[in-house]
């Protein structure tokens, strides 16, 4: 097991080594001055060449990847080229809306998609399951991003019960703050909820043809609800691995649909800095995404080695 | 999945199969068809300019109204099809074909490096999302119809290199193989001759259902404006456009969006009506 | 010493008096109805709240004559008024400026300010470590004295018309050598409004500031809300989330908020000239008759149709009409395409040629690059259109002068003069028009001067440097019974002292 963990755990570090180190690489190819976009058409090659000091941007490159490696490893992410203020503040005003939102669509895809694939499979080649599945597939074929903006149309153009864009913030109180990411939400859940469908459906028929729960059945269990309850215990455990893959999916859809309802969170966030070539802010939270995303795989690989055995003996 | 499953389901009637197949490939047919008469046929030039005919609602003269510059959306979707189409192909391509060669590399070495680094590829890519590489490439290279191509492509990648280095390494295996390498042809004149023509429907499988992914990722980098750029159609970025609109013109974001669902539903079944065509036992997995 | 009282600052205390009225009439209202908080949308959010340091239009919008003042400021019709100075004069010889200053003003923390916060604040603007964008405004001066307190006399190196000009813009703003170094994220002036909270990404509050030198302004609390989202504009204000949106980003949505009975819509100008920018350092376009040829077939009045839906202000020349020596110039090249194909032909060009066109992000921009891509195909010209984010907009087009035609607003007031810059990114080369530009910085009466600038006018659309397009709107959107908003935008700002409810 020890063995196992400091496999992974070295493969772990190796990855995010060379994910920082391709960050950095293709950010720094980038062309385009920070301080030039600071100030503007008419500026003084002086005051260019003052904002750069300030900025740290007239060391070499080598050192300046050592200096950000280490304060990624300290937790300083360094000060915003375009707000002077520390990145990680802007990353913790961000996340209150980024993290909210993908934990809502994360349990609507839960409480949609599970259900659906449980009574998928207890209707196995029934109508049902028939009907719950082509959900899953138009669920799986429509864009989420357009999903949004037919809610919009829907909802806030057309019904006129929630906003169409925009956060108010959650000093204005929980019920406004939820209610404009109520339409993100289900946006962003859509998808994962048709693939939660689709793979509860497929798990718990597999774990139905387990010796356990045949044992179960032989030994007069008879009832549907207890066997479902048994199944499906074991049918959770691919579910949750996926949902933890899930993660970086869940991510590249905030991105699309934070800008769709223009929602200040991290995917708008570094979409725009991107945009003002806040770059500092961009390598800080394009690492701090496949950080997230390796740590998921991390974690799962992990778990998938507590559970079995086999893949224990092969690490 | 065991064996009594399988019986199970190979008794059944292949009612599941049959629709699936049938309407996936309808409809996917439907838009490789309206691809390429848009080479030779469009109700309208597709980039002209009617600025006295803007934002018209659909009518017979145009089917599905005009777009603020006047143009004919309709032709327009139908030109963006070819969009959709090429930038699928192209990424899918991408990783099959590199992908397919480092898996069948892998499975012939047969040792651990170029497996440990097809892994550590994919955990890359999974770190990635295509949405972060096109950002990245587009602010470095400009963004274009190639960083999206390539974005999605290298996606694409290990899952094309892990499934043929399964597969290949199971054909290995068999009597066939063995006899021919006891017959003294290399690895890799076996691999040409042998294991590729046995992995190739499992191959075509994936690549259809990866070409449903790659059209709506490429959607979605068009709609944040990372894909084809102006004039050229594109139904990601009608949809970016159309977004201002949507209070007074509804339809100008209906219709590129039902365009992209319907495509990817279309090869989606495709997809999983080849796979059970292929192999009937993975049909309930997935 | 003789003195004389300068044109400019006779206008400017006519100005002020009607302003003053202006700013009392604007208490009385509010009085009468009670509500004194306004809430104000912006499609910009600032990226810092110090404008010596950073040239975002938004950082003006929030702070020029709200947080900060000048010694001067500009009103609402683009005329220089006093600020912080009460009263100036010019000498003779246009050099020596003095400018009397008000007794009693404080900054928001308390520190008085005097001739000597005046003069720490223009040398920090010209220090060597000085970020400010724009150092070109103080580049006339040779000395600044402080006789007294309340006296700031300035010699300049040479007569510069435009040194009152600049001393308007927010880079020129007053600030506290305390302070000075937090204001990008803590900004202390002498306005009439004090900062009180920004929630980044969303909001920034101001308070009024209770010992204000000037009159008390009539609201008493203010929020700034930035919302880029066009559909979410149109939303917030049709929901009455927000009183106002200084500049609406959907054109689109303008007849739906007519509409409504609680909105008013007006149409304004602004000193943003829409262009399309020609290297003229790049063949074909050094040949004028290419350039020529591309002029004929802009068709302005399409491209702006397309662009907003409905007529705004077209330009055909460098200049904004909220000048008074604006000329109407648009027919110069009148729209002929048979006449443009003669002159690209005569050029070499008869089949025409191919090239790119490099366009930033906003959505005039796109819009008219796509609509103009389409005009010159008519003639054989095959503009492939390349789109950039903003900073690689700056860094290839604008510092690498690596484009062949872009489309851009120049939205700094009166930066004609920038054509007399050889080395400006679309290199117009003119020693006729540099000595023209020359010539208006050093006459001062403004008849004079006025002529100066229409025969400049005249010489830039006669040359065809670029595609004269036409003028940014500016489209506000008020809540019925506020009053005092800017609808022109001589320059980019929001005075909240002169908004009040009815």
């Amino acid at each position: 097991m020890l063995r196992l963990f400091g496999g992974r755990l070295a493969s772990c570090v190796v990855t995010l080594a060379a994910s920082a180190l391709i960050i950095f690489l293709m950010l720094e190819v980038l062309p385009g001055d920070p301080a030039a976009v600071t100030l503007g058409l008419n500026a003084a090659p002086e005051a260019l060449a003052a904002l750069r000091a300030e900025m740290g941007l007239d060391r070499p490159a080598p050192l300046r990847f050592l200096a950000w490696i280490g304060g990624l490893i300290t937790g300083d992410l360094g000060l915003s080229y375009t707000y002077r203020v520390p990145v990680s503040q802007l990353i913790g005003e961000r996340m209150a809306v980024t993290a909210p939102l993908a934990l809502a669509a994360m349990l609507l895809a839960c409480a949609i998609g599970v259900p659906l694939g449980v009574v998928a499979a207890a209707n196995h080649n029934g109508p049902l399951d028939l009907a719950a599945m082509a959900f899953a597939q138009i669920g799986l074929a429509i864009p989420n991003f357009w999903f949004g903006l037919l809610l919009v149309l829907v909802f806030a153009i057309g019904l006129g019960w929630l906003p169409s864009g925009g956060f108010p913030g959650w000093q204005a109180g929980f019920w406004p703050g939820a209610r404009s990411l109520l339409l993100p939400a289900v946006a962003l859940a859509l998808p994962q909820a048709a693939i939660l469908a689709r793979l509860t459906r497929s798990a718990m028929l597999d774990a139905l043809q387990e010796d356990f729960v045949r044992t179960a059945r032989a030994k007069g269990l008879a009832s549907r609800t207890l066997l479902y309850r048994h199944a499906l215990r074991n049918a959770l455990i691919p579910v949750v691995t996926i949902l933890g893959l899930q993660f970086s999916v869940l991510i590249a859809g905030a991105i699309i649909i934070e800008n769709v309802f223009a929602l200040p969170g991290l995917g708008r966030l570094v979409f725009q800095s991107v945009a003002q070539h806040d770059l500092i802010v961009v390598k800080d939270l394009v690492m701090l995404f496949a950080a997230l995303a390796i740590l998921a795989n991390f974690a799962v690989d992990l778990l998938y080695g507590l559970i079995d055995p086999r893949l224990r003996r092969r690490a | 999945m065991n064996a009594p499953a399988a019986i199970a389901s190979a008794r059944r009637p292949r009612w599941w199969t049959g629709p699936s197949f049938l309407i996936g490939a309808a409809l996917s047919g439907l838009v490789v068809l309206i691809a390429l008469l848009s080479l030779v046929w469009t109700p309208h030039p597709p980039t002209q300019l009617a600025i006295l005919n803007r934002l018209k609602p659909p009518s017979a003269g145009n089917w599905f109204g005009t777009d603020p510059f006047g143009r004919d959306v309709f032709s327009m979707i139908m030109v963006g099809a070819r969009n959709s189409l090429l930038v699928g192909l192209g990424a899918v391509g991408l990783g099959l074909v590199a992908g397919t060669g480092l898996g069948l590399l892998a499975a012939v070495r047969r040792d651990g490096l170029i497996d440990n680094l097809v892994m550590r590829m994919a955990d890359f890519t999974h770190a990635f999302p295509a949405v972060l590489t096109a950002i990245m490439m587009a602010a470095i290279h400009g963004p274009g119809i190639l960083n999206a191509v390539i974005a999605i492509g290298v996606l694409n990648l290990p899952y094309f290199a892990r499934l043929a280095r399964g597969a290949a390494l199971q054909v290995w295996t068999r009597d066939f193989v063995q006899a021919a390498r006891a017959a003294g042809l290399t690895d890799w004149r076996i691999t040409w001759a042998h294991v590729l023509p046995n992995i190739a429907g499992v191959l075509v499988v994936q690549a259809t259902i990866q070409f449903a992914l790659a059209v709506l990722a490429e959607a979605g980098l068009s709609y944040l404006g990372l894909g084809a750029q102006p004039p050229a159609p594109s139904w990601g970025r009608m949809l970016n456009e159309a977004q201002t609109f949507m209070a007074v013109q509804p339809w100008l974001a209906i219709f590129p969006g039902a365009a992209i669902a319907l495509s990817v539903l279309g090869f989606n079944l495709l997809g999983d009506g080849l796979r059970d065509a292929i192999d009937p036992r993975l049909r309930r997995v997935r | 010493m003789t003195t004389r009282r300068d044109l400019i600052a006779g206008a400017g205390l006519a100005a002020l008096a009607a302003q003053l009225s202006g700013r009392a009439l604007a208490q009385a209202q509010t009085l009468a109805s009670g509500k004194d908080s306004v809430v104000i949308a912006m499609t910009l959010e600032p990226p810092t709240l110090d404008p010596t340091s950073g040239a975002a239009q938004a950082i003006r919008e929030v702070t020029l004559q709200n947080i900060y003042e000048g010694l001067v400021r500009m009103d609402r019709t683009g005329r220089i008024v006093p600020g912080l100075a009460e009263s100036w004069e010019v000498a003779a010889d246009n050099l020596v400026h003095s400018f009397r200053l008000r007794s009693g003003v404080r900054f928001h923390d308390g520190a008085p300010f005097s001739a000597e916060t005046v003069r720490f604040s223009f040398e920090r603007a010209v220090a060597p470590d000085s970020t400010n964008a724009q150092r070109q405004i103080f580049a006339p001066i040779a000395s600044i004295a402080t006789p007294d307190p309340l006296t700031v006399v300035i010699t300049l190196k040479q007569p510069t018309a435009n040194f009152l000009y600049g001393l308007a813009w927010g880079d020129a703003v007053i600030v506290s050598p305390a302070t000075a170094a937090a204001n990008r994220t803590n900004p202390v002036g002498t306005g009439p409004f004090r900062f009180v909270r920004w929630n980044r990404g969303d909001r920034l509050e101001l308070a009024r500031f209770d010992d204000y030198w000037g009159p008390k302004p009539a609201l008493a609390r203010a929020t700034f809300r930035f919302i880029s989202d066009p559909q979410a504009q149109v939303a917030s204000l049709l929901a009455g989330d927000v009183d106002a949106q200084t500049n609406l980003a959907a054109p689109e949505a303008v007849p739906q908020l007519r509409a409504s009975p609680r909105l008013s819509v007006s149409f304004g100008k602004t000193e943003g000239e829409v262009i399309l920018a020609t290297n003229n350092g790049r063949p074909p376009f050094d040949d004028l008759r290419v350039r020529q040829a591309i002029a004929h077939v802009l068709d302005r009045k399409t491209i702006a149709l397309g662009v907003y839906g409905f007529n705004v202000d077209l330009i055909g020349s460098h200049f904004s009409p909220l000048h008074p020596a604006y000329v109407d110039l648009t027919n110069t090249y009148a729209v002929d395409l048979a006449r443009a194909k003669a002159l690209l032909a005569q050029a070499g060009h008869p089949n025409g040629f191919s090239c790119t066109l490099k366009l930033p992000p906003p959505a005039y921009a796109r819009r008219s690059g796509e609509i103009i891509a389409a005009l010159l195909g008519q003639i054989g010209i095959n503009a492939r259109i390349e789109q950039l984010e903003f900073p690689q907009w700056l860094e290839r087009v604008f510092r690498g002068r690596d484009f062949d035609l872009s489309v851009i607003a120049h939205t700094e007031p009166l930066d004609i003069g920038n054509y007399a810059r050889d080395d400006y990114y679309f290199q117009y080369r003119n020693p006729e028009f540099r000595a023209l530009i020359a010539k208006i910085e050093t006459t001062l009466p403004e008849a004079e001067r006025n002529a100066l600038y229409r025969e400049a006018q005249r010489v830039l659309a006669r040359d065809a440097v670029n595609g004269y397009l036409f003028v940014l709107p500016k489209i506000t959107v008020t809540a019925a019974g506020l009053s005092g908003m800017w609808t022109d935008w001589p320059l980019p700002i929001t005075p909240l002292a002169e908004v009040a409810w009815r």
